[in-house]
């Protein structure tokens, strides 16, 4: 059994609404030293693989085939 | 083919939630909608009387909504099952000139689908545009102002006059398309006549800001169609003004025409199947 | 010891203990009640004690939680059912089909009829607001399908703190109201949306009181064909109990002993596990599968799990078809494992439904809930006798009398009605000019409570299902105006539509609860008249303090009273109503909120009217009475004055008004109409040409100042919130019909002014009293939200 996480990010420059909101947020709250806010999205996965490179690639798969749109998207697969 | 005899799957799957006035407003029009869920074309329906096809239908419409609660992104989840278990129907279907609709999460469904813009193939491997978050932050219920731009390539504008203004309202939280490769692609997008709705403000001018484009889409962008014309997806929702009573509106003017602006939309549709097929 | 572990006796493979009750003393009894979290009295320990001594034996604690959840206020109405019986329970009228159960069912034509709910969820949204406001969605709505029809809109009354209240004037352990409020706007937006029902109406306030205790109300209507509903009980023994749509799990366990609690500064950490999950997209397949088979029907009884779960809804229903029941706990869905029979027992989980079928349409009924998708599984069958058992495989936890179980107790508290001054007040310093009235004006327009809600309700889906014909915003369609209240056409085939409102004014209930309460439920009736409809019913969430208290109960009891005086009047019932009671923190109770649903009904949606202003050069009359009734208005509240006189209902002059209103517009003759309210004339006249984008030329030398009567400040004329009164655009050749029409009524009226320009004047004789730009107007009054919550003028 393999735990795989794979987060998944916006390429530099594509806007993330949900991240400058944030930020405008968080310096109304008081937070004035926050700079730049950037939002992440985390998909933890438990999975059965014969080996980690296995469960890489499947990962991998999963990422190109539904996790992430590769015209705004940027993504990192980690094993832990 | 007489308009009666006009079959339209209106495909849904959980959180699909304007399936029903997506199926009104066809019925209205006398053609024969039909609610088809995702599992029936899947053949994994409860009981086999209920397995369905696409090639019965002669026009496919994926309706507004939240299908599988727009989690992962708006519409990938929908697109996937599609993908997976219809998607050489789905082609043979739009090759074949059959037409396709979305509005709102349709639409992005039909962009996660790669269906949209389509210019590489009639669906492509991956997507070739999203539908990003709104500029504002926000899900944005709202009138919004289109201008039919299309110059005669799409068949569901056909009962619109070019720049005709049209007021259609959205209601969505990720309307703001994207195209891979912007500094070809939009180009092609016009030069192709595969745009068909922009935003625009009172004047009909495209330089409108928010709220007039509610979601900050490059060039004001609402719906665009593939290069055949027949495969057609807007954020904007016409079957929510079908009738002129559902404009925000309608009660300062009330000696205007009875039917709502978005009705053309599938007048023309049904027009171009009558004619064709 | 007073608990016996019984799991190894009976050879169970879950934790079962009994509670030996019978040997407890008065001091530990009430401890018991404590640690188990069952929130029981001594007294009410002491019959459950006695009760199971009558039966021999001592309670399992399946049963004594089972006890806890159902005799709690939330689910008995132990304290307020005195009180809505002595005023207005029963008074019915020919049109309502049902009463009392999880909603209301009334006639809307020959063959349908509405559904209609309302229903707080304050606790859970003072804790998780986003999670607590998206499940309060998700519980009216299935309160509306479980009768059978298709929820068609929701309506969600919202009270916070001030948004702009000093992080150090938030008490310790307490959200501050801004967060609160972000929170419960994005959890009814996020449930509302997925589920694709429209929030169409609703209203927010905003009130020191609602610091700690914010009042998340949630209302729903649905429609049915009338043969399709279908009621909350069993038909008969023999019948199958199919428990559909989610697991059960530990989130919402003891929810309802909980909202029958005052919170404490520590709720927010320690009761974290008493706010529930919300899941639209298990829901949105729940309801149609659940309308699909009863519309075949499949079905003989339908109830919602809602806050008493599994065990209210197997028992209530059975009881109610004048059965009992078994259910096997162990075939229940469950979200985790190792879930005590007790928490399976009193679970409150979301999208959970229950269904009696006759045995042989259980496979039929399955086979729905597969095609979409849900999962249903048989879990008990009706019996003789009214019992309700629970069994764990075959073995019995849980054997209660249903007459026990269900019959809770019920308080007639000590109250105490406070005295309420009905001196009419005026402002204590001189009557002001022209810049104070601008700047008055300009201030009332960016008030929270009196500003655009456009912020909150574009992020709310109001026209899904595409059949909003009025909307919560009106006139120009890029910058509209207020709306009174929201018209919905529920039906493909017919014209006839459902208007929506909701109201209440507790600045007003705060002052006088009698005089505040009556006030709120007329302005309710004013919204549904200016869109043309009748006031056909309420539903209610009564909001107050902690019952046990007299002067909280004298509050509620002063409420029920003014309800019953206006349903009598008015012939209009309440068909469905919530109470919540312990709206109180350390620092304070919520000022009285007795918050209306109303519904009225549009004969013709073609003829709905609106507030905004049409055209040029058309009349402006005020109609009904301005009165020197300023306690508790938007201007003094700004200025910090005191008065305890708040407007007052003249029922028959409020009803001559209101059918010389619905005869109005039923005949075409006024153009625009608006219900004076919070800001008073000055505001709604400013309303109105915000959404036309026109401005008016009015004087107000005519107003108050009738022979005999006191002179009436210029200040008092143009702000105070007296009852019963419109604002209405006629065209010129109409005129003296609409003037026909108001004697004919009996109703006081004055020609005010024109329409025109792009100025609001606003006259006495010939001094300019207000002279401001639409545009400033519209700025202020559009952006008044988004100033308080980013800082910013």
């Amino acid at each position: 059994m393999f735990t795989i996480e794979v987060k998944v990010g916006l390429k530099k420059g594509v806007v993330d609404p949900e991240g400058s909101n944030t930020l405008k947020s968080l310096n109304l709250l008081g937070f004035e030293e926050v700079g730049s806010v950037k939002t992440l999205k985390v998909f933890r996965i438990e999975m059965e693989a014969p080996s980690k490179e296995d469960a890489l690639k499947r990962a991998d798969e999963m990422c190109q085939r539904l996790l992430m749109n590769p015209v705004i998207h940027t993504y990192l697969i980690d094993v832990i | 083919m007489k308009v009666s005899d006009i079959r339209v799957a209106v495909l849904r799957m959980e959180g699909i939630n304007c399936e029903q006035e997506t199926y009104d407003a066809f019925e209205r029009l006398g053609a024969r909608p039909e609610f088809v869920h995702i599992k029936q074309l899947e053949k994994r329906w409860p009981d086999s009387g209920g397995y369905r096809d696409l090639e019965e239908y002669d026009i496919l419409m994926l309706p507004g909504g939240f299908s599988a609660g727009d989690y992962i992104r708006a519409g990938a989840i929908f697109a996937s099952r599609i993908k997976s278990s219809v998607g050489k129907d789905l082609v043979r279907f739009i090759e074949e000139g059959k037409p396709v609709g979305g509005f709102c999460n349709g639409f992005q469904i039909m962009v996660e689908l790669g269906v949209l813009p389509g210019y590489s193939s009639t669906m492509s491997d991956r997507p070739e545009a999203v539908l990003h978050a709104n500029d504002s932050g926000n899900f944005e219920c709202r009138p919004a102002l289109l201008k039919m731009v299309n110059r005669g390539s799409c068949v569901w504008t056909s009962r619109i006059e070019k720049d005709e203004v049209r007021l259609i309202p959205v209601a969505h939280a990720e309307g703001n398309l994207i195209l891979d490769d912007p500094d070809r692609a939009y180009a092609r997008l016009f030069d192709s006549d595969m745009v068909v709705f922009r935003y625009c403000d009172t004047e009909g001018d495209f330089e409108a800001p928010y709220p007039y484009n509610p979601n900050g889409s490059r060039f004001n962008i609402a719906g665009i169609c593939n290069d055949t014309g027949n495969v057609f997806g807007m954020m904007p929702h016409p079957e929510r003004v079908f009738d002129r009573i559902a404009h925000p509106d309608w009660y300062r003017k009330r000696i205007s025409r009875d039917e709502g602006d978005g009705r053309a939309v599938f007048e023309s549709v049904l027009d171009h199947v009558v004619k064709r097929f | 010891m007073v608990i016996a572990d019984l799991t190894s006796d009976i050879g169970l493979d879950v934790p079962v203990r009994r509670i030996m009750l019978s040997r407890c003393t008065d001091e530990e009894l009430e401890r018991m009640s404590r640690q188990m979290g069952i929130g029981l009295s001594l007294d009410e320990m002491k019959r459950v004690r006695d009760h199971f001594s009558s039966e021999g034996r001592d309670p399992m604690d399946v049963e004594l939680e089972a006890l806890g959840q159902a005799w709690s206020e939330h689910c008995c109405y132990k304290s307020s059912k005195y009180y809505m019986r002595k005023h207005f329970f029963g008074m019915g009228a020919p049109y309502v089909i049902s009463s009392n159960e999880d909603a209301g069912v009334v006639e809307f034509d020959d063959e349908h009829a509405y559904v209609v709910g309302l229903e707080s969820h304050n606790h859970p949204s003072a804790i998780g607001p986003y999670g607590g406001a998206a499940t309060g969605v998700g519980g009216i709505i299935r309160d509306i399908f479980c009768m059978g029809a298709q929820p068609v809109a929701t309506v969600d009354p919202l009270f916070f703190g001030p948004l702009d209240l000093p992080q150090d004037s938030v008490p310790e352990g307490v959200r501050h109201p801004r967060s609160i409020f972000h929170g419960v706007v994005a959890g009814i937006r996020d449930y509302g949306n997925r589920i694709g029902i429209p929030t169409v109406a609703g209203m927010i306030q905003f009130h020191e009181g609602y610091t700690g205790n914010p009042l998340v109300n949630v209302g729903a209507i649905g429609i049915a064909r009338k043969e399709h509903i279908i009621h909350s009980r069993v038909g008969g023994p023999g019948e199958i109990y199919i428990l559909a749509g989610g697991r059960t799990g530990r989130d919402g366990i003891h929810g309802v002993t909980f909202a029958s609690a005052d919170l404490s500064s520590s709720s927010e950490d320690k009761d974290r596990g008493s706010v529930q999950l919300g899941d639209p997209i298990t829901k949105e397949p729940l309801i149609h599968a659940c309308l699909e088979a009863n519309e075949k029907g499949l079905l003989r009884g339908m109830k919602d799990l809602g806050g008493g779960g599994l065990s209210c809804v197997s028992g209530e229903m059975a009881l109610a078809g004048g059965c009992g029941a078994v259910i096997d706990m162990d075939r229940i869905p469950i979200k985790e494992d190792g879930m005590a029979p007790w928490e399976i027992w009193v679970s409150e989980s979301q999208e959970r439904m229950m269904v009696s079928v006759l045995p042989e349409k259980v496979q039929d009924v399955l086979g729905i809930f597969e095609k979409w998708d849900v999962l249903a599984r048989v879990v008990g069958r009706i019996e003789e006798g009214r019992r309700i058992k629970a069994l764990w495989k075959g073995v019995p936890v849980l054997d209660l009398d249903l007459d026990f179980f269900t019959a809770g107790p019920e308080y007639c508290r000590i109250v105490e009605a406070r005295v309420v001054s009905r001196e009419m007040k005026e402002a204590s310093f001189p009557d002001p000019d022209r810049p104070s009235l601008e700047k008055a004006l300009l201030s009332l327009m960016s008030d929270p409570n009196i500003c655009s809600r456009e912020a909150v309700f574009r992020t709310y889906d109001h026209e899904v299902r595409a059949r909003t014909v009025i909307k919560p915003a009106v006139g120009r369609p890029f910058s509209p105006g207020p709306s009174d209240a929201s018209v919905i056409k529920p039906l493909s085939g017919s014209n006839k539509g459902l208007a929506l409102a909701s109201d209440v004014d507790p600045f007003f209930c705060e002052i006088d609860p009698y005089n505040g309460t009556m006030a709120s439920l007329e302005e309710s009736f004013r919204n549904l008249v200016c869109v043309g409809a009748r006031p056909h019913s309420i539903t209610d969430c009564l909001n107050f303090g902690n019952p046990e208290r007299p002067d909280r109960m004298g509050d509620f009891a002063r409420s029920c009273e003014a309800i019953g005086e206006m349903v009598r009047y008015f012939k209009v019932p309440v068909v469905s109503g919530n109470v919540s009671l312990y709206n109180e923190t350390e620092t304070g109770n919520v000022p009285p909120t007795p918050t209306f649903f109303t519904v009225g009904i549009v004969p013709d949606v073609n003829l709905c009217m609106t507030s905004d202003l049409k055209e040029e050069s058309n009349l402006l009359y005020l109609i009904g009475m301005t009165k020197k009734e300023m306690g508790g208005s938007a201007y003094f509240r700004q200025l910090k004055e005191e008065c305890s006189c708040v407007p007052s209902v003249d029922l028959e002059m409020s009803k001559g008004a209101m059918e010389a209103m619905l005869e109005l517009i039923g005949s075409h003759l006024v153009v625009s109409a608006h219900d004076l309210s919070e800001g008073g004339m000055a505001a709604a006249i400013a309303e109105m040409c915000i959404g036309g984008g026109l401005g008016a030329e009015v004087s107000i030398s005519r107003i108050g100042r009738f022979a005999g009567l006191e002179e009436m400040r210029r200040d008092t004329i143009l702000f105070s919130e007296s009852c019963s009164r419109y604002m209405v655009e006629v065209r010129l050749p109409n005129a003296g019909k609409v003037e026909d029409c108001l004697s004919r009524h009996h109703v006081p009226y004055v020609k005010m002014g024109t329409v025109g320009g792009r100025r609001l004047r606003i006259l006495d004789e010939d001094e300019i009293l207000i002279d401001v730009g639409i545009d400033i107007l519209d700025e202020k009054w559009r952006n008044g939200l988004r100033y308080v919550l980013e800082g910013s003028q």
